[in-house]
């Protein structure tokens, strides 16, 4: 099994799913006891975790399996499971080299956890709520966190230094940075539950385009009429895609004047 | 309840206690003997005794200790009922025995008794069980309360006396019946000082507080105090005691603030809900913080009229703050203050608790001396609904108050009544002091045949100097213009044989000869008036949603008044309206604004040319403030209105937008004033007359500063590049480090590229039709 092979899959169900890409086959199903909320595979595609939610009596666990041990899977028994008790994760990716997961927390703390021992490499707290998506680099080097603080925040995957910020009015639902510029978008908006207007000039459903190194605003892009869930580049970084509670997936390509913007410096 | 009922109200437990009695037994003569050493006043009680007791002796678990306030009566148990139970609890031993056997009658006989042991003895004295109400144990009086002195009355014989006595009396029994009165003579003439004794002492102080200094003629104004401050007035030390003088406390220059280079204007933040408080330089580039503090104040700052003090609010009172460090300057003890108001003149502060009035000591409203500290006066109050309840005169000379029928103006610094009398005005429903002088316009409704009434007052002569007399009137307001050259009385009318109400505009020249009045008529809802600052104009904002119209009149020199603009608001707007005027405080612009419900709307006005610079919109607006100078306008959205978006705008008054300045959970922005100018109107002209001069030298420096900060953001530009550079440097050098391990990790596969292994790519052409939309980049608001 290759690591193009197969893509997780997490329900609301309380399970956790492995598929076949090529053949859309359903390869493995493991019950969990909660929702799971964020799952990955490491860079070698060797290794999977997944987090659980802190729901029902049940606490919140991050479960690490090695696929290349088949009876990790067949008998739902995860080699390690690190319990978080202080806040639950809301958000978890692999670092590069599949050695550490990072993980964003309901408090807005920041956690590196080894994929070996399971303690805690690194701990900071930059963000004042929840951490709701992270997002790494193509180069994994660096990853941007987006929280419900009105914020986005660039790190470095290996030492969780804060590099930068960027500031907006709303909670931020997700951020994405460009591949091939120092870019990165900024999707989000008013909760649901908070919007009591019907406006949607209230709840500012932008996705807005942030300089990395000046932290300067330089685009938005409207259309969504709901909370922006999740964006996402292309790889090509030629277009980006956003995700919005609406219940639309927008895809834009961009203008040729955004290849050519630049920031006076 | 019911027994604790009749404890609360002595009367009725007498009469109930009647059954009681039947039994004489249950009344043992010992007792007499235990209450002897006290008073008449509590003697009379014995009767009621028993259905006290057994008010005590039904409350289970309750011990003889039990006060009568904690068992629910509370402090409102009035004095003999409270007395009634206390003599009980501390009382004697004798009826405890009586207790169980009246418990038995009543059938209760299942409740365990709660009677004292025989041996019990009571070491809780009356002081200890109920202090809080002794003090108003009813006391014998010798009647010498009700007796008073008055000096100053003029000496006659005895063929003028009877006149004396007549006049005397009839200025004396206004404030109840005289019932004793004394002239002590001396040689066949009365001494000048006379004796009066009232039916009670309460007649006798207000004698005291009223007749004081009342002038009989110019000879003669009486001195009046009560018999009993004889005492008080004879340990009086004959030597005057030179007051220590106070050490002068150098505050620095509070006006310090008005030397700024630049003249830049200060304001005030209030944000995160209150919690934190700042002092801001205005810059038209970024707003430059000089003073930042935690629970600066508990509710809301306030400046004073001419920016000297900042006050801030606390639940134990008021604080001032100054200076060019905002040090604390005098503080202002007022337990629960709410509200404030200062003199135009800054030297009093009012403030207005509703925690601390008592009866005997007015303390609701306060009026303080700023320099000293100290307290001037107290007053009562009963609502301040309508605050300031005290309105200044624009010197800070006079202050007044209106209550029913009355007009009551006090002077400075005394705080005293002005000619020592109230103006009687029966009906008055609402007045204003002229902010151009010391005129007063006050305002009387219709009462059957008589014509509701505006009148103008000049003070301290009282002289009437105009009255309007108006028909059919349902309402009045009265607006002054800033600098009391215009009073403009709206008035609220139905015209006979016509449904629906009319409003005029009563337009008073107060700078001419007997006052001419003009009139406008308005057939529409009125919105909102506005007079111009400095100026001769007002506006109007007029109809019904949803096509409210606002109209622009001029008053001439002629006295003529024209109609110089008028505009249908949704027009202006784009579907928008306006509820508000906000003048600049210069006059000529305006800012006309749909706050809150209105969705903020705003449109920025040149009146003298009736053009309208700008439209534009803060979403959610619900407050408009102009700076002192007419420079700028801040539009905010309060937390305190509206929870999202709290932030406020700064704008040129031409409605530039120069800058969103966010802050979390922002209140209130409040700029600071600034002291009249100090130029004459020669200057003034003078310098609008150079205008062009100085306006080059500005733009330069304008310019300057502006090529200065697109230098400093570039620089910073620069500089934030360069620090990422590094770093992008520094991690793509790791990056590059572990090649050779992702190369491992992925069975030897390089997929650092996109299109690293671009040899094993099929491809495939597939073509859709899709719709395209076009969505420019870069289009911020």
């Amino acid at each position: 099994m290759g690591h193009t092979g197969a893509v997780w899959c997490v329900d609301a169900d309380n399970s956790c799913r492995l598929w076949d890409c090529e053949t859309g086959k359903q390869l493995a199903l493991l019950k969990t006891n909660s929702a799971v909320r964020t799952c990955g595979f490491d860079f070698g595609g060797n290794i999977i975790m997944f987090s659980t939610d802190k729901q029902m009596g049940y606490q919140c666990f991050v479960s690490f399996f090695d696929l290349r041990d088949p009876s990790q899977i067949d008998n739902n028994e995860p080699y390690m499971k690190i319990p978080c008790n202080d806040s639950k994760i809301t958000s978890a990716v692999w670092g590069p080299l599949g050695e550490c997961i990072i993980a964003g927390h309901e408090s807005g703390e920041l956690n590196q956890y080894s994929a070996k021992s399971g303690e805690v490499l690194v701990n900071v707290k930059e963000h004042s709520r929840q951490i709701n998506d992270i997002q790494l680099s193509r180069d994994m080097t660096m990853f941007v966190t987006a929280s419900k603080d009105n914020t986005a925040k660039l790190f470095d995957s290996t030492t969780l230094e804060r590099q930068k910020t960027f500031r907006t009015e709303r909670p931020v639902n997700s951020a994405a940075l460009s591949p091939n510029y120092d870019h990165v978008v900024l999707g989000g908006g008013q909760e649901a539950m908070d919007v009591t207007t019907t406006s949607t000039r209230i709840g500012k459903f932008e996705a807005r385009f942030f300089h990395l190194a000046f932290e300067e605003e330089f685009g938005r892009v409207k259309g969504h009429f709901g909370p922006i869930n999740s964006v996402a580049f292309h790889p090509d970084g030629k277009s980006y895609s956003s995700g919005g509670e609406d219940g639309y997936v927008r895809i834009h390509y961009f203008d040729p004047q955004y290849f050519e913007f630049e920031f006076e410096a | 309840m019911q027994d604790a009922e009749n404890v609360a109200v002595p009367e009725a437990a007498e009469e109930r206690a009647e059954p009681g009695q039947q039994q004489p037994a249950a009344e043992p003569p010992p007792d007499e003997g235990c209450c002897g050493p006290r008073g008449p006043a509590l003697r009379r009680r014995q009767g009621q005794r028993p259905l006290v007791r057994r008010w005590r002796s039904r409350r289970p678990g309750r011990s003889r200790r039990a006060r009568p306030r904690e068992s629910g009566l509370g402090t409102s148990a009035p004095t003999a009922g409270a007395q009634a139970a206390s003599e009980d609890a501390g009382g004697n031993e004798g009826s405890a025995a009586e207790a169980e056997p009246r418990a038995l009658e009543n059938g209760d006989a299942d409740e365990p008794s709660f009677s004292d042991p025989e041996d019990f003895v009571d070491d809780v004295s009356e002081e200890e069980l109920l202090g809080d109400v002794l003090k108003d144990r009813p006391q014998e009086a010798d009647g010498i309360d009700s007796v008073i002195v008055v000096d100053n009355v003029p000496q006659v014989g005895p063929d003028r006396l009877e006149k004396l006595k007549n006049v005397i009396h009839k200025i004396f029994s206004k404030f109840g019946k005289i019932t004793n009165d004394f002239y002590p003579e001396e040689d066949g003439k009365t001494k000048g000082y006379i004796f009066l004794e009232y039916a009670s002492p309460a007649h006798a102080v207000d004698a005291v507080k009223n007749a004081d200094g009342y002038k009989l003629d110019k000879q003669h104004t009486f001195r009046v105090n009560l018999f009993t401050d004889f005492d008080k007035y004879m340990t009086i030390s004959d030597e005057w005691d030179i007051p220590e003088k106070q050490p002068f406390k150098d505050l620095g220059n509070l006006r310090y603030w008005l030397e700024e280079a630049e003249c830049r204007d200060q304001y005030s933040v209030i944000f995160e809900s209150g919690d934190r408080t700042s002092i801001f330089w205005n810059d038209v580039k970024d707003p430059v913080s000089i003073e930042e503090r935690a629970r600066w104040t508990e509710t809301y700052v306030r400046w004073s009229p001419k920016g000297t003090y900042l006050a801030t609010f606390h639940q134990r009172g008021i604080a001032l703050w100054g200076g060019e460090k905002f040090k604390q300057i005098q503080r202002f003890s007022h337990q629960g203050v709410q509200l404030i108001d200062f003199s135009p003149c800054e030297r009093y502060l009012v403030t207005f608790s509703p925690l601390m009035d008592t009866q005997d000591d007015p303390q609701a409203i306060i009026i303080w001396d700023i320099l000293t500290g100290h307290k001037k006066r107290g007053f009562h109050c009963e609502s301040s609904a309508h605050w300031p309840i005290f309105k200044w005169s624009h010197d800070g000379k006079f202050f007044a108050r209106m209550t029913l029928d009355t007009l009551s103006i006090y002077e400075t610094p005394s705080m005293g009544l002005l000619d020592k009398k109230s103006l009687k005005i029966s009906g008055i429903k609402d007045f204003s002091w002229s902010p151009g002088g010391n005129i007063i316009a006050f305002w009387v409704p219709e009462d059957k045949d008589i014509p509701a009434r505006v009148t103008l007052m000049q003070l301290p002569t009282r002289q009437e100097i105009r009255v309007r007399n108006l028909f059919n009137v349902v309402d009045c307001k009265l607006h002054w213009q800033k600098n009391g050259d215009y009073l403009c009385v709206k008035v609220d009318r139905t015209p006979k044989g016509t449904q629906g109400v009319v409003t005029n505009f009563e337009i008073f020249r107060m700078r001419e000869k007997q006052v001419p009045v003009d009139v406008v008529e308005m057939k529409e809802t009125i919105i909102a008036f506005a007079w111009e600052p400095n100026g001769s104009k007002f506006a109007v904002l007029h109809g019904e949603a949803p096509r409210i119209s606002v109209s622009f009149y001029h008053v001439k020199n002629n006295g003529k008044i024209e109609l110089i603009m008028w505009i249908v608001t949704r027009e202006m707007f784009d579907k928008q309206q306006a509820n508000t005027i906000f003048w600049s405080p210069q006059g000529q612009f305006v800012v006309l604004a749909g706050l809150r419900s209105m969705n903020g709307a705003l449109a920025f006005v040149d009146t003298s040319d009736c053009t309208v610079m700008n439209i534009a919109e803060h979403y959610m607006a619900s407050d408009v403030e102009w700076d002192p100078t007419g420079r700028y306008v801040v539009t905010s959205v309060s937390w305190w209105s509206h929870k999202v978006d709290n932030a406020y705008w700064l704008w040129t008054f031409q409605g530039r937008l120069l800058q969103k300045n966010n802050k979390d959970r922002f209140c209130q922005l409040l700029w600071r004033p600034r002291p009249p100018t100090l130029l004459s109107q020669e200057q003034i002209k003078q310098i609008k007359k150079d205008l062009k001069k100085y306006s080059k030298i500005f733009e330069q420096k304008d310019r300057l500063s502006q090529s200065k900060a697109s230098k400093e953001l570039v620089e910073r530009r620069r500089t934030m590049m360069e620090d990422f550079r590094k770093y992008r440097k520094m991690a793509q050098e790791l990056y590059m480090e572990q090649k050779n391990e992702r190369l491992e990790l992925r069975g030897g596969v390089d997929t650092d590229e996109l299109d690293s292994n671009v040899d094993d790519w099929e491809e495939e052409t597939i073509e859709f039709f899709v719709t395209e939309e076009i969505i420019p980049l870069g289009n911020q608001e």
